[in-house]
This record gives C-alpha cells, structure tokens and sequence, in this order.
C-alpha cells in the first residue's frame, strides 16, 4: 500500500498568535510491506506524521497520498473510516485507554461500533488472537490486571481486529522490560513477514529498532536530514549526536575503536560476529 | 559502612496475593542501587511501602529511625520520589513557584526559600528556565524541575521509580550525570528502578528483584556476570556487561569492563 508524503507542511494553532511549525515541505515514501522507523528528538514533529498517515491530523500545506485517499488541506475525505480500518495506529501508552471489563469487551469493542455481525466479530478477535500469540482463556480477563507485555498485546489486537494493511506504533518500549521487549520484536517481524503489513515505528530506542528495522527516517529541523537502510542510517554517528539522536550501543562501540585507534571494524549486528572481528585485530 | 535501609519480614498483600513474603533488604548509605526484574515483580509496590503510600507489616527503617504510623511525616522528608511523569505532580505557574512550593509548606522565611532555591538550581543549571511554565519545559526539563523541588528539601535517599523512561537520549545522559554528582559530591543515597538495564552502570549496586524475592544483590560487577539467571528470567545484559563476558570467555580480558574507552584502551594496549 503506497503511503506518500508530498511537500508536507504543518503548522500547529495556525493564524493565532500561538502557531509554530513543526513539519516544513517533508517528502517521504514508506516503504510497503517493510519495516519503517521515524526517529528524532521529542517535539521534532515524529508523532505529528503518524497521525497524519491516518487523517487523525491534516496537512496545513502539501499532500499525503495513502493507497486510494488524498488526505490534503481543506478537502473532506470521503469514506474516511475504510482509510482508519486500514492504517491502525496504536498510541504511546495504549493500554491507558482501556475502559471494558473483559479483554473480549475491549478487543469488540471497535466492531460493534461499527455494527459487524456476531459471528464476524468472534471470527476476527480469534484470528487475531492468534496472530499476537494470546489464547483464548485470556477473554476473560480484565485487562487491567494483565502484565505491561499482555496489556500492550491486547492493544494491538484490538487494532489487528480490523485486519489493517498499515500498523503504526507510537513508542511501543517505552515502560516495557526487556523480555517484554523481544516479545514485541517477534510479534512486529512476523506481521511484516506472515501477515504482509506495512510497519512504522516511532521510538527513540535505537538499540530495540536495530534489531528489526529495514528503513529509517531520521526527523530533525522540520525536516528529514538522513535516510536508508538501518546501516546507512546508524553508521552516521556524529551526524545523528548533532541532532541529539543515539546510535545503538554495538555501533557507538565500533565507532569508540575506529576514533580511538584508527580501526575500522565491519557492521555488526550481534556481539558474538563483533567478537570474532575483534579477536582478529588484537590477536 | 552505616545502613540508610533497613527493611526486614516484610509482608505485603495485593487483593489476596501475596507480593512479599518475609522479604529483607539493606542498602548503605551513599550507595547508588539499582533495582531491575521484570514487569510486574514488585519494584514500584516496594517503593510504595517504603514511604508509607501502602501499608504492609513488617520492619522499616529510614536513616535509624524505625517507621511508625505516627512518623511517616518525619520518615517522607529524608526521602524524594521522582516518578515517571514529573507533570502529575506540577501545581505551579513558574519553575521558582514550583520548587518554592514544598518549602512554603514548611513555612520557611521568603528569604531563605530564595537563597535555596538558587542554590540547588545553579547545581543543577537551570538558573535560565525559573521564570518558565513548568509544563511548556522538554522533558529532560521538567524532571530537572522536579528533581530540583525534592532536592531543596535535602532528602538523604532519592528514589528514581522509572523517572528517565520518557526523557531524550541526550538529556537522560545530562540527568544521569546530575544524579552521579548529587551522589558522590553529597552522598545521597540513590535508589532507581527501572527498565532500562544500562541506566545500572551508573551505579555501584544492582538488585534484581522477581516475584517479590531478591534474586541477585551485589555490585554491578558481579550480578552481571550472572548470565544464565538473566536468561532464565529473560532479561538481557547491559551491552558493556554482555561484551565484556564475551571477552573474558576468549581470555582477550580479564575482568567486567563498563566504560567504552576504557575497554578500546585495553583490547588495543
């Protein structure tokens, strides 16, 4: 599903004496049926272009095409909710919003508002259930009482629940431990890779997007300042400290050894190759 | 060295389910401890009952001073909480009003509260951001700001309960370094719980607690050589600690080394 911004500008409170700009003619195409992450500093506008892919905010200058939508200043868009059924987007802290009883209550509750039969309704919470690896003795439950990991679970299968093409997740770790964390690593991959969705991640966690990004775009100054695959993006480390962005740790330490010593080490992903490559050098 | 905490039998119950059991722990004054385990395993609730916001049988003492229902007051103020979201706990139009606010309380002289408040916030520098609102500040500010209320009430123990979770990388780094300064220069005691597991090597100590029982104390030089209790748990190493346990196994070194440069230096003598 093709998402594209066109010379994208937003400028938050425009015409009052309050307004700022945040986004400045922002061109970016997500990459469809990968995994796409937005990095930047907080207040660099990160937030402002995830709800603009679901027509949540709408452009005060530019356009953003999102399959069939145009999503354009001054202009209704008709149908929108078939454009929200296919770009879900699950907030920073989703579980706060939980308000039902039962996980079952809070994962229908969607559907029924848009009055889907019964049996779709029973049909769809099982498969995606499954999809996020939570059986069904779990729709009993009341969400509150669930662990940060199951909680962050049922947000996002309230969301599959609507079998999305898009899934955006706005700062998915934040709060979470790191057992928790690799759990959501698994769950983002095989959405991408079972289940054919377009991912975007928005997160500072730069070592949990290192595990499992395939394209990065890095947000600074209203616009975007660096692009490419995970290893063009992280190798730029000094430029990326300018803008107040960490690298991941296994990065910042390959970049400690090259301005140290001089030596240039390969891109690794994992400690155990960096092991190899290391012992090569010193032995 | 002198014990800050003591807590011993500690017995606490949630809606039935028993959290802690006979629970015990010791911290030293002008340590800086680390509490990690995974979520839900009783870290925010210990920190609850410490300062009295549960109630839980058992014995606390604050800096010698055995915990009752009549000195909770006197117990609170040799401890400041910094919680996740410092705005929860804003009342003020301007930073000097907020920080200022605690000490009206106590009904301290105008005078006096003005000489503190410049003090702690020229430590902390943020001289240039008292006339601001509060709630208009980044978020590496506002805890600045927050830090700053707590620490004008000279507290002997801070305790961080996930406070840097939703701060920027260059500002945790800043806030990070504060709290370094707070510790070794004042000796306050320093208790932060957290996710983050490379927020440890600040430190000197690391508590892993799961389940409501301590699994791992010690320094942060031998609880992360634990490898395989983190695993079982499925927590993961700090990098620095998961690195240098691949190193040692390879004899290219041959003790936990935290710093960066520090271990570029010895790889490359």
């Amino acid at each position: 599903m093709e998402i594209k911004f066109e010379n994208v500008g937003y400028i938050y409170n425009e015409k009052t004496p309050l307004a700022k700009e945040v986004l400045k003619d922002l061109n970016i195409e997500i990459k469809p049926n990968q995994i796409n992450a937005i990095i930047g500093k907080s207040g660099s506008g990160k937030t402002t272009i995830i709800e603009m892919i679901n027509a949540l905010i709408i452009p005060t200058t530019g356009r953003i095409k999102v399959d069939n939508f145009l999503i354009e200043p001054e202009k209704r868009i008709v149908n929108i909710e078939l454009l929200r059924f296919q770009v879900g987007l699950i907030f920073e802290f989703p579980e706060e919003q939980f308000f039902n009883s039962t996980v079952e209550k809070e994962i229908s509750f969607g559907l029924k508002t848009f009055k889907y039969k019964t049996d779709e309704i029973n049909k769809r919470v099982k498969n995606a259930l499954q999809m996020v690896g939570l059986d069904e003795s779990y729709l009993s439950r009341n969400p509150h009482t669930l662990s940060s990991g199951e909680k962050r679970k049922v947000a996002i299968t309230s969301i599959l629940v609507f079998n999305p093409k898009v899934i955006i997740f706005d700062e998915p770790t934040v709060g979470l431990d790191s057992n928790s964390k690799n759990n959501l690593i698994r769950l983002i991959k095989m959405l991408k890779n079972k289940y054919h969705k377009t991912i975007v991640i928005v997160s500072q966690d730069v070592d949990f997007l290192h595990k499992l990004v395939d394209y990065i775009f890095v947000l600074s100054d209203k616009k975007i300042i660096l692009e490419g695959n995970k290893y063009e993006v992280f190798s730029q480390v000094e430029k990326l400290k300018e803008h107040g962005i960490g690298v991941p740790k296994i990065i910042e330490f390959t970049h400690k050894i090259l301005v140290n010593k001089g030596v240039k080490m390969g891109y690794r992903d994992e400690i155990k190759d960096l092991i190899k490559d290391i012992y090569r050098h010193v032995t | 060295m002198e014990n800050i905490l003591v807590i011993k039998d500690l017995n606490f119950k949630y809606h039935n389910k028993p959290i802690f059991n006979n629970f015990n722990l010791t911290i030293k004054k002008g340590t800086w401890v680390t509490v990690i385990g995974p979520n839900g395993g009783g870290k925010s609730t210990l920190i609850k009952i410490i300062v009295g916001l549960l109630p839980a049988e058992g014995y606390i003492a604050v800096d010698n001073i055995l915990k009752n229902k009549d000195n909770i007051k006197e117990i609170r103020k040799k401890i400041g909480v910094i919680f996740e979201n410092p705005e929860n706990t804003f009342v003020a139009e301007t930073v000097m009003d907020e920080i200022a606010f605690a000490l009206e309380n106590l009904e301290m002289n105008k005078e006096e509260i003005k000489q503190k408040i410049m003090e702690v916030s020229e430590y902390l520098n943020i001289t240039d951001i008292l006339e601001k609102n509060p709630f208009q500040l980044s978020g590496g500010q506002k805890q600045l700001v927050a830090l700053a209320s707590v620490l004008v009430l000279e507290p002997k123990i801070l305790i961080l309960d996930e406070a840097i979770n939703r701060v920027d990388y260059l500002d945790r780094e800043n806030i990070l370094k504060v709290l370094q300064k707070l510790n070794k220069e004042k000796g306050i005691t320093i208790i932060n719980i957290t996710h983050d597991i490379e927020e440890a090597l600040y430190g000197d100590d690391v508590i892993l607690i799961d389940n409501g029982k301590i699994i791992l104390n010690g320094s942060k030089e031998l609880v992360f050589k634990e490898e395989k209790i983190f695993n079982k748990i499925g927590l993961d190493l700090p990098f620095m600690a998961e690195l240098s346990l691949n190193l040692m196994y390879y004899d290219l070194v041959d003790r936990m080394i935290f710093d960066m440069d520090e271990m570029v230096d010895t790889l490359w003598k």
